[in-house]
């Protein structure tokens, strides 16, 4: 028996058993990544997961490739920062909708304007799992589960794509984790596309929201092609409920690239601090 | 996502390449929920996916036996002639539960086991091929053995299953 495969999406995971919920819907965002690497067959030496905190932060753990945990929020600073340094890394950013667009929310405004090349993708199950089940900013304003929010958040929840979009964003893309192989055939267009590409991946939380579990009734394809018309992307995004997926608008506009001109050696830089 | 209905396959090689991507990501998600398992503390189910998938890696071998000599054709992870959203013997991450106890992690194999039966039935009668259907259908009746397997491992279940031991560290605390 032979097959041309080069390479298995197990070789991009690692030896470390995630730590996530039996049922959590990151598995399927591990196991989709993982086969969009092994598609594209990238060297390992050459792709960086950067994230921040919260549960689907925990992903660069479990994908063998170079990765960076950082800090709260702060998952697209971090990964700017290496894009601008080492251009000719493929960077992955990994996080939660409380991460994001919560703590993060500056950053993905700004992530999203600056259109660096690198993809971004939010495990958004609308809640705080990691610090117990507190609604985030896409939770629903009835959600009223939380004892800090009794009667619910109160508040509409944010539109991640719509956010997106008013950002200068130039790939926006909707996935499902019941549908693995559809969000990693995204995540390989995300990954291929020359600029800045966020997928919100509709991650459910089988242990706060568990009600989540019924997303697989909900969510469907969307009908249309994806456009590259911004206008006809914010009438879709606006007329959608959020749980339709596919690649949702794709433009081509300019790659920020800052160009590292000044090379700086170490012990340059050492003399710099010192007394 | 895959197709809602059985697609045609036409090839014993396209059929081979589909029943050894089941078999191996059925054998990849029991490990997975295994070790998921461990993590939470859950030993005696951890145990049971790990004994599903040591069949599941026996069985995968099997198939592979009938492949020898056969050059198969790559199919992208997307491309796969499913009609559930990824191959029938990975059963949906969502339907478990750290706190889920045997029977229902038995139920939820038969579950796969049914629907892998139901898949290779499929192909047992839509394939145009007449060797990739009567290999669908050696397959397929493998497949309902298992499933009687799993009824009988049900039916001797002696533990009281039907409620779940008390969570000491339920999610919603109050805060």
């Amino acid at each position: 028996m032979s097959t041309d495969t080069p390479l298995k999406p197990k070789f991009y995971k690692t030896e470390v058993k995630p730590v996530w919920c039996p049922g959590c819907g990151h598995f399927a965002v591990l196991s989709a990544v993982t086969k969009a690497l092994a598609y594209l067959a990238l060297p390992r030496k050459d792709v960086a997961m950067v994230s921040g905190i919260g549960c689907s932060s925990r992903l660069p753990a479990y994908v063998s490739v170079y990765g960076f945990h950082g800090v709260h929020g702060r998952a697209l600073a971090v990964a700017s920062g290496l894009k601008a340094a080492r251009p000719e890394l493929t960077v992955l950013v990994a996080g939660g909708d409380g991460d994001g667009f919560s703590i993060g929310g500056n950053h993905f405004l700004h992530a999203c304007r600056r259109n660096m090349d690198m993809t971004y993708i939010v495990m958004d199950n609308e809640v705080y799992g990691m610090t117990k089940g507190q609604a985030s900013p896409t939770t629903a304003p009835d959600w009223a589960e939380s004892k800090l929010t009794p009667h619910g958040p109160g508040v509409p929840s944010f539109n991640p794509a719509a956010i997106a979009l008013a950002s200068g964003a130039s790939f926006i893309a909707r996935g499902f984790t019941g549908d693995p192989n559809g969000l990693a055939k995204l995540l390989v267009a995300a990954i291929e596309h020359p600029g800045f590409s966020f997928v919100q991946g509709l991650s459910p939380c089988t242990t706060y929201r568990p009600e989540q579990k019924e997303w697989k009734n909900i969510v469907r394809p969307f009908e249309l092609e994806p456009t590259a018309d911004p206008v006809e992307a914010a009438h879709r995004i606006q007329a959608d409920d959020g749980m339709s997926t596919g690649l949702l608008y794709q433009s081509r506009i300019p790659v920020w690239q800052p160009e590292n001109l000044v090379s700086t050696q170490v012990d340059q830089l050492e003399r710099g601090f010192q007394v | 996502m895959n197709a809602k209905d059985p697609q045609v396959i036409d090839t014993l090689a396209e059929f081979m390449t589909h029943a050894i991507a089941l078999e191996n990501e059925s054998v990849e998600r029991y490990e997975e929920l295994a070790d998921s398992m461990e993590v939470h503390n859950n030993p005696e189910v951890a145990k049971l996916f790990r004994k599903l998938a040591h069949f599941g890696e026996l069985h995968a071998r099997e198939i592979k036996s009938h492949a020898d000599g056969m050059t198969l054709p790559q199919i992208l992870p997307w491309d796969f002639k499913w009609s559930t959203p990824e191959g029938p013997e990975s059963g949906p991450m969502q339907e478990v539960h750290y706190m889920m106890n045997r029977r229902q992690a038995i139920e939820y194999a038969l579950h796969n086991e049914e629907a892998g039966r139901d898949f290779y039935a499929a192909v047992a009668e839509n394939s145009p091929r007449a060797e990739v259907r009567e290999m669908a259908a050696e397959f397929a009746a493998e497949e309902n053995e298992h499933v009687d397997i799993l009824k009988s491992w049900l039916l001797n279940l002696v533990d009281p299953e039907s409620v779940r031991p008390e969570d000491l560290d339920p999610p919603n605390i109050p805060e």
